[in-house]
Formats: structure tokens, sequence, C-alpha cells
């Protein structure tokens, strides 16, 4: 369990506190909607309702991510984003397309939605264009992806956000920073079974020492491409769920953790694991947990 | 090509990397592979004519190439030592297999590392503060890779730049570490104005000498004051400038050469990497020494 000689930034997103000294505040729960592409709302209302119940329960805040896979979806999936997303609560757009993305971010201003908007993501990736649009429609925070082709351990992935790693005119951190961007979330970028894939998690340290940034991963992306456990049918949706419990034992901020229908395992789990690293960075560096901490609702 | 003279590249080549397609692997959870890079830039030199081909350097500079792979070192801003010095897994040796793969028969790959004297003077030093010991750390390290090299490839380049900056006393000690187990043959890639140490340069062990003779034409008269062993890889064509020697601009150069140098020309090449120049220009640079070098020497 660590404590940070680095000063930690927490950023209030729309009421989502996010970062600081690992224990402070609970780790935020990033599920997914719409992976498959054409939207199911009446679903994603019901699940939507059952995360931020689960985060009354636990105190570990939750945000939606949105996946937007064509853009005959833009108008339905913000529209939807407008009507069901309580005013008081931030959410994600996660799209891999540099058009959609940039398609998103006017439908978003549009609907005056930026101020509550995560843009998922900024990475090696990230067009001209994307960054003029970004300027444009600032979101109020923005993931980076701490992806580097060239060197998949923790110091590529910091090699990435200070200097492009010479795919790019600049670090990510810069790009965010030109775009006027002050919320900035790192994604260490979980790679596949066999590629590295521990450093992503071990990444969460280095990164948060380096910046102070609030950092996390989807982690779980390893355990959906890990193939062996097919062997291990009862047992994918358990371990899924629970390499989320990674990211805050390595003084981790966030988990995308993947299907927003797997909230009802992952919640209680990482609820669990907070109050296990609040306990002894308490004890150990006199970090109190915050009001709403799952150590002060559940214990 | 007759008379032994052998048509080549100092390293590094043009390249676009296509960043959303490299996106689009890790979002897809693919393995990235650089071959598709490596095979772009191999055929333009195989299709320009290029005798004895490179890798073009396409992952990195040519300072990050090592100390990414290298122990006690890593990326930041600039290349930074944190450790001791230590080679702990191959660095080029993957890409020059695969170089080997790729080439017709009766074409040739060059290995090249980047001397440990440049690696010294390029990076940020947290650790040793002591540059002489950096260098022969290095310099072991390299060796290591040179070992491992000679078998995948039919000659070794070390390039060492900096020493037209600041040449010091135990540069022939630095390059002797590195080829110490070689037994292909060697060159010495040294670019900027090194007129005023060629006596130093001639001390250094190996087969070859490379200089940028085409940006700096004053090298062929501080030569000429001296007699020496090594052959000569003679620079042709400018790296530092997008304009296109025309064939006979190239030809009138090599005739200089061949007028100092007489049969010890073994190489004709750019004077340097030419990584910084658009693409069509470097490619057509190479076509004109091919063609210029073939109306020379047969």
């Amino acid at each position: 369990m660590f404590s940070f000689t680095k000063e930690q930034k927490v950023f209030d997103i729309s009421g989502i506190k996010i970062g600081g000294q690992p224990g402070k505040y609970p780790t935020i729960l990033i599920g997914g909607l719409f992976f498959k592409g054409e939207p199911d709302f009446n679903l994603a209302k019901n699940q939507i309702q059952k995360m931020y119940d689960l985060s009354k329960k636990t105190g570990n805040q939750s945000i939606p991510d949105f996946f937007v896979k064509k853009e005959e979806f833009i108008e339905d999936i913000v529209n939807f984003i407008e009507k069901t997303i309580p005013k008081n609560q931030p959410f994600s757009i996660d799209i891999i397309d540099a058009n959609l993305k940039i398609k998103i971010l006017e439908a978003l201003h549009e609907k005056k939605l930026l101020s509550r908007t995560i843009y998922n993501s900024i990475h090696v990736g990230t067009t001209d264009e994307e960054r003029k649009a970004l300027k444009k429609f600032k979101p109020e925070a923005a993931i980076l992806v701490a992806f580097n082709p060239k060197d998949k351990s923790p110091d590529g992935k910091i090699e990435v956000l200070a200097n492009g790693a010479n795919l790019l005119d600049k670090g990510l951190l810069d790009i965010a920073k030109e775009i006027g961007i002050k919320k900035i979330l790192v994604d260490t970028a979980a790679m596949a079974p066999g590629d590295n894939s521990g450093a992503s998690i071990s990444a969460i340290p280095v990164i948060k020492e380096e910046y102070g940034l609030p950092v996390g991963c989807a982690i779980h992306n390893v355990v959906e491409k890990s193939n062996w456990l097919d062997k291990f049918k009862d047992s994918r949706k358990p371990v899924d769920a629970a390499s989320n419990i990674n990211i805050p034992l390595f003084g981790g901020d966030f988990a995308i953790f993947g299907s927003m229908h797997n909230s009802g395992l992952v919640f209680p789990m990482i609820a669990w694991e907070d109050i296990l690293v609040s306990e002894y960075v308490e004890s150990y560096f006199g970090i109190e947990p915050c009001d709403f901490h799952p150590r002060r609702k559940l214990f | 090509m007759k008379k032994g003279v052998t048509t080549t590249v100092i390293g590094s080549y043009p390249i676009e990397i296509n960043n959303a397609e490299l996106m689009d692997e890790y979002f897809n959870q693919k393995e990235v592979s650089w071959n598709g890079y490596i095979e772009s830039v191999v055929n333009d030199m195989i299709h320009a004519g290029i005798q004895l081909v490179s890798d073009g350097q396409t992952r990195d500079p040519f300072v990050n190439i090592f100390c990414r792979k290298l122990g006690g070192c890593r990326i930041r801003e600039r290349a930074e030592i944190i450790d001791k010095i230590q080679y702990v897994e191959p660095i080029t040796i993957d890409d020059q297999k695969f170089v080997r793969q790729i080439i017709p028969e009766k074409r040739q790959n060059l290995g090249i590392l980047t001397g440990p004297y440049t690696l010294s003077q390029s990076c940020v030093d947290l650790f040793y503060h002591d540059e002489k010991e950096i260098a022969f750390d290095f310099a072991k390290a390299l060796k290591e890779e040179a070992k491992s090299l000679q078998k995948h490839v039919d000659m070794i380049s070390i390039d060492e730049p900096f020493f037209s900056v600041s040449m010091p006393d135990y540069a022939k000690e630095l390059i002797k570490t590195v080829i110490s187990e070689v037994k292909c043959t060697t060159r010495l890639h040294v670019c900027g104005d090194v007129s005023t140490i060629i006596p130093e340069i001639l001390e250094s062990p190996v087969d070859i000498l490379s200089h940028e003779f085409k940006a700096s034409p004053k090298i062929f008269d501080a030569f000429e004051e001296h007699s020496f062993s090594q052959r000569i890889c003679l620079g042709s064509v400018r790296s530092d400038s997008p304009n296109i020697e025309s064939v006979d601009e190239i030809k009138k150069h090599i005739i200089r050469g061949i007028d100092v140098f007489g049969d010890k020309i073994s190489q004709i090449s750019p004077d340097c990497g030419l990584r910084l120049l658009p693409r069509d220009v470097a490619f057509q640079k190479l076509k004109n020494l091919v063609k210029a070098g073939e109306e020379i020497y047969g």
C-alpha cells in the first residue's frame, strides 16, 4: 500500500471527487454501456439506476461510460444522457473513431453537456482535427491513454505522457493542457495478456508519484482476453470483477470496470478493498478517509 | 558494382508512423508489430538499388533505440541514466533478422550501433557523475549487442557523431571494446566536420571510415595529409538538404573522392542518416547515388 511524496491532485467533476492519496477518497467506478453498438435505452436506464444505488450504498462514486460506435446513434445517446443522467452527475463518452468524437463534441455542446463530460480519450492516435474540435468544444475533463507502442513498461507510459515518444509533436499532457483541459485523468493502458499486461498496474504508482494526477485503467480487459479462462467458465465473471481490486491496491483512483451489467459484483469488491487500504494508510500514514468512504458507510 | 564498391546507407530513413493504426491495434488488444515499417523502408532501399541496406532505424531516434532497452537507462524528456548501464536483452537483433528474411539473396544488411561516446554525451546522467565510466559501460553493453548482431548482418557500423564535437583521448579504446569480439567487417561513421581530428580517427581499429564528404569537402584535404590502412565510405549526397543532387553532380564528387583515395573507396553512401528528409527526396537521392555509382564503377 502506498502514500505518495508528490502532492496529489483531487478533481471535483460534477460532484465526483477523484484523485488524492490512497485511502482518502473511494475508488471511482466507471461502468460501460452500449459496447455492442445498438443502444438499448431501457436496459441502460435500469443499469444506471442500479449503479447509482450501489454508489449510495458503498460510497464508491460512479460514472457511466457511453460507447458510441456509429454516427446514427449520436443524437439518441446524447438525448438519453440529457434526460437520464442527473444534472449533478458526470458521464464519459468512449469513442475510438476520431470523426465520431468530433461530431459528438458538437452535439454535447449544443445540449450544454460539456461541463459534465469526461472525454475518453486523448492518445497517440488523436488527430489534429480532433485537437481543434476539443479546443472549440472543451469537455470538463479528459482521460489520457498512456499507450506507448514502442515501450509498454511504466517508463514507456511516462514517456508518451511527457514527450509523445516521437510519435507526436509533444506529450499527451501538453496536448491536454494546450487544449485547455484542467482536469486530467490518466489511463495506464492495459495490454493483452502476455504483452506486458502487468505494467498497467505497476504504472499506477509510478505515474501518480511523477505527476500527482488521478490514475486508473481498464484492467478487466486483460481478463476478457485471457482465453485460458474458458476452461473455468464459472470463474470468468468473478475474475473479471476481482481484477479491479489491483487498482486501489496499487494506489489508483478509478477503475474502468467494463460492462455496467457487472456493477453488482464489482462495487462490493472494491468497497471491501478500499476499506482494507484505508485501514492501513490511516494507521501508517495518518490519512483519514473522507465522509462518504466505504469504511465510514459500511464498517 | 565492380571493383568491390558497394552502395549503402548510414542508417536512418524517413517513415510516417500511422498512429491511428497503432491505437486500433491497442483497442483491439493486438500486439503491435513494427515489421510493416521496416519492410517499407527496406523496400525503398532495394528499389533504389542499394546493395547494403539498413533497417532504417524507424523505431526511434538513434540514441533512444539503445537507451530504451539498456538496463540503467530510461527515457523521459531525454534519455536518462539512473543506474549502472547493463546489457539486458537484444536491442536490434530481431529487426535485423527480419531484414535478412525480406531482402533478395544478393543484397546485404547493415547492423548499426550508436557509439558509446555519443550515447554517453546524449544522456542526462543521474547516476555516475563520471563521463569516462559511462562511456565504457555503454561500450561494454554494446559489445554484447555486437557479438550477437554479427550473426545476422554483413557489416556493423558504429555511429559516433559526437567525436566531431569532442573526441576523447580514450576514443580508440571505446571502439576497440565494442568490436573486440566482432569478426565481420566494421565501419566507424563520424559525421560533421572531422578535418581537425583525422589523426585520432585513423587510430580507430575498424575496417572502414565513413564521413560527410559531400557537406564538408574540406575533409578530402585533411585526409590527403595522411596515409592509412582503412577503406573509405564516401558520403556523396547531403542528408541535411532537400535539394536532390543530380547524377552528374554525384559523379563529379565520387571522381574527386577517387582522386584522393583511389581504390580505398569501398562504399558510397549518403552523408548521414536520411530520416529528416521527405521520403520521396530520400528515395530519389538514393536512386541518383546508385546510378552515379553504376556509371563510374560499372
